[in-house]
């Protein structure tokens, strides 16, 4: 071993030395050092952590915001389609307001017409009658023989009792 | 002029005793008038207005009118005072009136009573139909 330059002592002292300075090491470097980056990666995976579930949050608002979308342009869909129901029953209401309204005018007219007609024919009819009686009033005195009056007397003769 | 109850009263009774067999008798009614103008009793004005307004009524009642549009025959003339006699009693006054207006037919009132069978009045009513 001498020939190969390994003393002993000088060895012996050196690992004790080394030992000593591995022990204050480890005691004093390496273990706050481990211990605070198992802290780190410990965080680290927190964050990691913490960084997927808040993603997963936002995927999750993101998916209720569509649905929510979603569910109010379905209602806003509604509610249009409802607006032109009604907007379409209000027309046909209107509509058949008007149409009704306009029968009526049109049966009023003809009541009109009608009862227009009937007094004019009735005033044709009083006016021909007038003019009938008239003319036979002119010519009965006339016309009438003896043997008329008698039976006209007798026939008035005959209600009296 | 007012006229009490009593007074109606006295003026019927009255207008009784001017009735023989139902028919008023003129003498009567002028016994009657004289008495009340004679004994003058109270109210005897307003008995004497109402017993004229009875006499009045019954004379009305009385008095045929007969108008015919041309002249009534004698036979026409019995014939239709016995019709009328027969439905209204005896005592009735006759008064007959030519009317050509009538244009034909006879037209008869007696009392209230209207029996008008003319031809003017027939186209009257016909005229009234159209």
């Amino acid at each position: 071993m001498e020939q190969l330059g390994i003393r002993w002592i000088e060895l012996l002292a050196q690992t004790i030395s080394f030992s000593l300075v591995l022990f204050v090491l480890w005691k004093l470097a390496y273990k706050p050092v481990f211990t605070m980056l198992e802290a780190r990666k410990a965080k680290i995976a927190d964050g990691i952590a913490n960084a997927d579930r808040i993603k997963a949050q936002l995927a999750q608002t993101e998916a209720d915001r569509q649905k929510v979308l979603a569910e109010a342009g379905d209602l806003a869909n509604k509610i249009v389609a409802d607006a032109r129901a009604a907007a379409a029953r209000v027309t046909e209401q209107e509509a058949q307001k008007a149409i009704a309204g306009a029968e009526q005018i049109i049966a009023k007219a003809r009541e009109a017409a009608a009862q227009e007609r009937t007094a004019t024919l009735t005033a044709l009819k009083r006016e021909v009658g007038r003019l009938v009686v008239q003319t036979t009033m002119t010519v009965t005195g006339k016309v009438l023989t003896a043997d008329d009056q008698r039976r006209l007397t007798e026939e008035t003769q005959s209600k009296i009792g | 002029m007012k006229i009490t109850k009593q007074a109606q009263q006295d003026a019927r009774q009255l207008f009784r005793t001017c009735l023989v067999n139902g028919l008023l008798d003129e003498n009567r009614v002028r016994q009657v008038i004289a008495l009340l103008g004679e004994k003058k009793p109270r109210g005897y004005v307003a008995i004497l207005t109402r017993l004229h307004r009875l006499v009045k009524l019954e004379l009305a009642r009385r008095t045929v009118r007969v108008e015919n549009a041309v002249e009534t025959s004698p036979a026409q003339v019995a014939a239709i005072q016995a019709s009328l006699t027969k439905a209204y009693g005896p005592g009735l006054s006759f008064s007959y009136w030519i009317n050509p207006a009538l244009l034909g037919g006879v037209r008869i009132q007696v009392g209230s009573d209207l029996y008008d069978g003319s031809v003017k009045t027939r186209l009257e009513k016909l005229e009234q139909s159209f």
